[in-house]
């Protein structure tokens, strides 16, 4: 009697509800990608957070994902050994977050005015006074990103129909990883009599660098642009459209931007978690660089455009043909 | 009593399908294709070797601008194509797979020299002025046409 009296007490002292999450570490979380198209460079500076509610249904609050406190930013470029500048980043919300689940009032970044220099050591170095913590992380500039094909020519019109692909080429860039061609569509769009100039951005595959190749290419599929119109573009009554033109954007990326996207692809193999790289000392994030050239403002061909206006896959999308016709006579 | 019952319908049903299955006929096929497959299209091919003339002008301020194709002089002046080929500095040859028949081609050449350099080479209207090469051709079925534009002065 006294152990059943005994083993009631026990069990009638046990909690049910179990606190799953652990006080939160508050870990810093950094991004900055180095950029050589670009004059000024920005660091992206938050911190993890834990709710206790349902956190699908409760975004956290703007300040628990931005450390108070003094946050000191600085970098150096390294070369032969020897640091050649410092430079010292200054907080900005100059730059708007998209809209969304987490809360987007207040962006703050970190920029100062740097133009990336070829193959050099970049260091980034981060002070946190809230939690008397430095961190650090380092990554090399990428050589010269060269374009052999497109070359800024209007007169090179670029054909892209069922039959008929795009080779876009470019030089091997010291220091990179990953490569990526971007195609974008530019054209005017006019419904019930406004027009508005409209984009359509089609990023390629990842390319990686080849051994013993002269340059690097990726082919652009004339019948898979045309596909992508397709799948991509509302068709409605009354609407029209006008192409404008089309621009390239080349992209090479450094290893560790690499290592990144490799870490957040989907897996492939029996590992379905992958740990997400990361490079920064004493937090998580990324800091990488990338090379960038645009070709902008190229022509498509007679050919492309009329294929987008009468072609299987485009007919019904409203494209007017190279003569700014819908002279369905003239169809292919 | 009943299982029995449901057993002896189900093997009859299945005696049924069989027999059914047994009896059925395949489709005749017809030796050397046919069956639904695509008829191959009668083409032959107009291969293009775009050579860029020399000049005093260096070889990379004298460009390939533009190859097309069309069925006759009129659409060829009018722009209305039938091909138009991707054009490259590093690109010689340029093959196109057509209906048999009679076409016209168009061949450009740009020039993007500084200066009065392009105006000097008869480039009309100085740097960005082109010359074209424009010629007729037969295509004709399963054969290779070779043909090398000219251009002049």
């Amino acid at each position: 009697m006294f152990l059943v009296t005994l083993a009631i007490g026990f069990l009638a002292s046990c909690e049910t509800v179990i606190d799953i999450n652990s006080t939160n570490q508050d870990v810093p979380i950094v991004y900055c990608v180095l950029n050589s198209a670009d004059s000024i460079q920005y660091v992206r500076i938050q911190k993890t957070y834990l709710t206790d509610q349902a956190a699908l249904n409760n975004p956290p609050d703007q300040d628990s994902m931005l450390f108070s406190g003094q946050i000191v930013v600085t970098m150096e470029r390294w070369s032969a050994g020897k640091v050649i500048e410092t430079y010292n980043f200054t907080a900005t919300n100059e730059i708007p977050k998209d809209s969304g689940f987490f809360p987007y009032q207040k962006n703050i970044l970190y920029k100062a005015k740097i133009k990336v220099v070829a193959n050099q050591i970049y260091r980034l170095y981060i002070y946190l006074g809230s939690k008397e913590k430095v961190l650090y992380a380092e990554t090399s500039s990428l050589g010269r990103l060269n374009v052999i094909d497109p070359i800024p020519l209007q007169q090179r019109k670029i054909s892209l129909y069922d039959g008929n692909n795009y080779t876009c080429r470019w030089d091997q860039v010291v220091n990179a990883g990953v490569y990526q061609v971007a195609v974008r569509l530019k054209y005017k769009e006019t419904i019930d009599g406004v027009t508005k100039i409209k984009y359509l951005d089609w990023p390629q595959q990842f390319a990686s660098p080849g051994s013993d190749v002269d340059y690097l290419s990726i082919d652009i599929s004339g019948v898979r642009f045309m596909h992508i119109l397709q799948d991509n573009l509302k068709s409605g009554n009354g609407l029209v459209r006008e192409v404008i033109g089309v621009d390239f954007q080349i992209v090479s990326g450094s290893l560790e931007m690499k290592y990144y996207i490799e870490s957040t692809s989907p897996s492939e193999g029996a590992l379905m978690e992958k740990p997400v790289y990361g490079n920064i000392n004493n937090g998580i994030g990324l800091f990488c660089s990338i090379a960038r050239i645009d070709v902008k403002d190229l022509l498509l061909s007679s050919v492309t455009i009329d294929s987008m206006a009468y072609g299987q896959f485009t007919k019904n999308l409203g494209f007017l043909d190279h003569t700014l016709d819908r002279d369905s006579t003239n169809n292919l | 009593m009943k299982l029995t019952v449901m057993k002896k319908i189900s093997v009859i049903w299945i005696l049924a399908g069989l027999a059914f299955l047994v009896s059925c006929t395949d489709t005749p096929v017809t030796p050397g294709g046919g069956g639904g497959t695509p008829l191959a299209k009668i083409v032959g091919t107009l291969e293009i070797e775009f050579r860029v003339p020399g000049s005093f002008l260096g070889p990379s301020r004298v460009l390939r601008a533009d190859i097309s194709i069309a069925k006759d002089a009129e659409s060829l002046y009018k722009g209305h194509f039938l091909e138009t080929a991707n054009v490259y500095n590093s690109k010689l040859m340029y093959q196109f797979d057509l209906a048999p028949g009679v076409y016209y081609y168009q061949a450009g050449i740009i020039c993007v020299a500084e200066g009065d350099s392009c105006s000097a080479a008869s480039f009309p209207g100085g740097k960005f002025g082109m010359k074209w090469a424009i010629g007729t051709v037969e295509v004709k079925q399963d054969a290779t046409v070779h043909v090398i534009p000219q251009f002049t002065n």
